[in-house]
């Protein structure tokens, strides 16, 4: 049986979904279906455990991560695609990181300049959700994923240089 | 059906039936071996006064002596006593500090050697004895042959040292069932011994090793968000800072083996003696000699200062992989007998400001765990728990400038298999060299070299249109394989290969067959014994799954299978080992998409279940 991540964890395939629903219904199959329940069947059954677990793991790392998610999305609807960003973002980049290179580990300034770049993730977060679940606009999405992608790296190390 | 009643001991084929399973802890100081013995994990008693076989073999040309009595022998006749055997198992002679080990060691293929009297002994070897000691305890103990057994390796043991471990099994005549890490075997003790839920830190100090795992225990389930650790850090250093002071101090001969092995025990005393006094006088002589010494609690903490702050550099990186403040820890378990150091307790108390968990005792509880976990394994247990773990090491291969491009990132729940793809680089390039690396840093020469292989017979392409897709995956015993294929073509190049450290797949049959040394006759018997057991087993599933799940078939899917399944009860009666085996195979194969169909059956089963109990409540 083919089936995508959204219907092996019984889910409706949106980007917008149950987190917690999705942890559930992923603890669920591999107490189910994980080798250590098949230690000792045949070896058609240990292959196919290996085989099926291995693919919830994958399918649940897939939809928890929110660009994983979105990205999964679209490669069901249309092919992937170079994209190239446009210029202005480019520009928003560079000022980030350059911005971010001038100030000083654990300050206060640091702090705000993370809260700043969090609004901007919420405010791509739901682009996408409107794109996606709403629009089913994949072109506009894939822009706006690879957006939150390096915002989600400028956070990372915002995060690193504040601990 | 009329099943033959052919019952092996401890592999009785009934599922209800109890069967015989042990876990070992198989240290670089001690080993142990556990088992569920009236629904509570037990040690089981190497000797009699202690629970605890020391992990150290003599050899001599009449016997080979394990445990206690090597022990004794280990300043008598050092070159001859193989002790932390598992500080070289999965290594090469380049990898280690030869100065710390009072044997002579030297390059053997893919293995270190130990040169003793009797000729060239790997720590594979060394530690087989060591299994097959506690095998013996167990199938004394428990009445009988083991069906399997669990078996422990630190979390952070590299794949080269999970597979010498798993061969070492192999070699002792053991079916590993498992090889589970120790900080979650620890956990799986205190966790379903208290009851404990929430996150928890395992802090897992050995003789030789040390990791710490990050661990979130729920009801039925315990996951791994991470794990970090050291496989060069234990116990051993810490006497190794007491022995470099004492050299230094009293000007002892570093070369001399027979004084080094001295000064080495003089060091765990003095070390063992600091767990519970605040200082020690020391008088006694070693080769002319005299030393004189208090040695105090303060002064200890000075000399190991830097091997505390290793262990807490790594238990902090495991929380930011776990994405965990230190307030938000539940518990904290102490695990191994070098957590019984003051000094180590106060450190680790005040990282996370809260008292330890430490009333199981840190030397048994991983023995404990393992127990528990085989148990579970083989169906014996009431205990509804499942582990997931995660990779300790990130897994990749070598791309041009040496760079490691990493394929799978290290914390990763396991089973995984990921692919990536790459390409050739020049016109008409028909091979293609995979080399494969474990380990965080960015370059090839940084990281653990694992396997190198050659992707041969790629059709000729211009540069960049070739796709050679690289597959790695882990199984839940943490060992990778790797597969390798051009796909743009129909001419599929593929290869398949397991890393390439440690002994290979001959080598192992050799050291087996040699090992047993039983007559031609015993081995066919006893060849034939459990093929037909293997076949017994097929047969009970097959006819299981076809009672439950026949309407996952069609007619002729169902009377294929029938068929098959008669064929294989009739070879039985064959007495014919290769006819078994045969007709073994060609239920397997005939029952391959039934089983896949039952499986997802199994997940519809897990989902669906759950959204009526959801609406119930």
């Amino acid at each position: 049986m083919t089936q995508n991540y959204f219907e092996l964890f019984n889910l409706p395939e949106k980007f917008q979904i149950d987190l917690e629903m999705l942890q559930e219904n992923y603890r669920a199959i591999q107490k189910e279906i994980h080798p250590d329940r098949f230690a000792t069947s045949s070896e058609n059954e240990k292959v196919q455990s290996m085989i099926k677990s291995t693919q919830a793991n994958d399918g649940y790392q897939t939809l928890k991560s929110p660009i994983k998610r979105a990205k999964y999305i679209l490669s069901l609807h249309k092919s992937v695609e170079k994209i190239t960003l446009p210029p202005d973002f480019l520009m928003q980049q560079m000022e980030w990181e350059e911005h971010f290179e001038t100030i000083e580990k654990n300050s206060s300034e640091l702090i705000e300049f993370k809260s700043t770049i969090n609004k901007k993730y919420e405010e791509y977060f739901l682009l996408i959700s409107t794109q996606i679940d709403h629009d089913q606009n994949w072109s506009d999405a894939a822009i706006s994923i690879d957006k939150l992608y390096f915002i989600e790296k400028l956070l990372h190390k915002i995060n690193n240089a504040l601990s | 059906m009329a099943l033959l009643q052919i019952s092996e001991p401890g592999k009785s084929t009934m599922p209800h039936e109890h069967r015989r399973v042990i876990g070992i802890d198989l240290g670089t100081t001690n080993s142990l071996v556990a088992s569920v013995i009236s629904g509570s994990p037990t040690i089981l008693n190497p000797n009699d006064n202690s629970n605890l076989l020391p992990s150290i073999v003599h050899y001599t040309k009449e016997s080979v002596l394990v445990g206690n009595d090597a022990k004794n022998l280990l300043s008598k006749d050092p070159k001859n006593t193989i002790s932390s055997a598992k500080r070289l198992i999965g290594k090469t002679i380049s990898d280690i500090n030869q100065d710390h080990f009072s044997l002579n060691l030297a390059d053997g293929d893919g293995v270190i050697n130990i040169k003793t009297s009797i000729g060239m002994k790997n720590p594979i070897e060394v530690s087989a004895e060591i299994l097959k000691t506690l095998k013996s305890v167990a199938e004394k103990n428990l009445g009988g042959e083991l069906m399997g057994a669990v078996v422990t390796v630190p979390a952070y043991f590299d794949d080269a040292q999970r597979q010498a471990t798993k061969d070492a099994c192999e070699l002792a005549g053991l079916n590993v069932l498992r090889l589970i890490n120790e900080p979650t075997a620890a956990a799986v003790a205190y966790g379903l011994d208290k009851k404990s839920m929430g996150h928890f830190v395992v802090f897992d100090l050995g003789g030789g090793t040390f990791d710490v795992s990050i661990l979130n225990l729920s009801k039925g389930l315990f996951e791994v968000l991470a794990t970090h650790g050291d496989a060069n850090l234990g116990g051993d250093d810490f006497d190794q800072a007491i022995v470099n002071f004492l050299n230094d101090k009293y000007q002892f001969k570093v070369k001399d083996i027979e004084v080094q092995a001295l000064v080495s025990i003089l060091a765990r005393e003095i070390k063992e003696s600091l767990s519970t006094k605040n200082e020690v006088v020391i008088e006694e002589k070693i080769s002319d000699i005299e030393i004189k010494e208090t040695f105090t609690q303060e002064q200890f903490k000075t000399l190991v200062q830097d091997l505390i702050e290793q262990t807490l550099k790594a238990t902090k990186s495991a929380l930011s992989d776990a994405q965990l403040n230190n307030d938000q820890i539940d518990g904290i378990i102490m695990v191994g007998g070098s957590t019984r150091m003051p000094c180590i307790q106060e450190a680790v108390k005040n990282l996370f400001k809260k008292e330890l968990l430490n009333d199981l005792n840190p030397d048994e509880v991983v023995a404990l765990g393992a127990a528990t976990q085989a148990n579970i394994l083989a169906g014996n247990g009431e205990e509804d728990l499942l582990l997931l773990d995660v990779t300790p090491l990130s897994l990749g291969i070598e791309t041009m400038g040496s760079i490691v491009e990493r394929i799978i990132p290290r914390n990763t729940t396991l089973p995984v298999a990921m692919a990536q793809e790459f390409t050739t680089y020049k016109d008409g390039q028909t091979a293609m060299i995979i080399h494969v690396v474990q380990g965080e840093r960015e370059l090839v020469d940084d990281c653990r070299s694992l396997a190198k292989f050659t992707l041969k017979k790629i059709p000729p392409m211009v540069a960049g249109a070739a796709k050679i897709k690289v597959t790695f995956q882990v199984d839940t015993d943490g060992l990778l394989s790797v597969s390798a294929e051009e796909t743009t073509t129909n001419a599929k190049a593929s290869i398949e290969v397991k890393p390439s450290y440690g002994l290979s797949e001959d080598k192992i049959k050799t050291m087996l067959q040699s090992s047993f040394d039983l007559a031609e006759e015993d081995k066919n018997s006893r060849m034939l014994a459990e093929t037909k057991i293997e076949a017994i087993q097929l047969i009970e599933l097959t006819q299981k799954a076809l009672d439950t799940d026949n309407d996952l078939l069609s007619e002729s899917e169902f009377n294929s299978i029938k068929k098959d399944l008669s064929a294989l009860i009739d070879s039985i009666k064959s007495s014919n080992n290769d006819k078994i085996k045969e007709a073994n195979k060609k239920l397997n194969a005939q029952s391959e998409s039934f089983a896949a169909k039952r499986m997802d059956r199994s997940i519809q089963k897990a989902l669906t279940g759950k959204s009526i109990n959801k609406l119930e409540f």
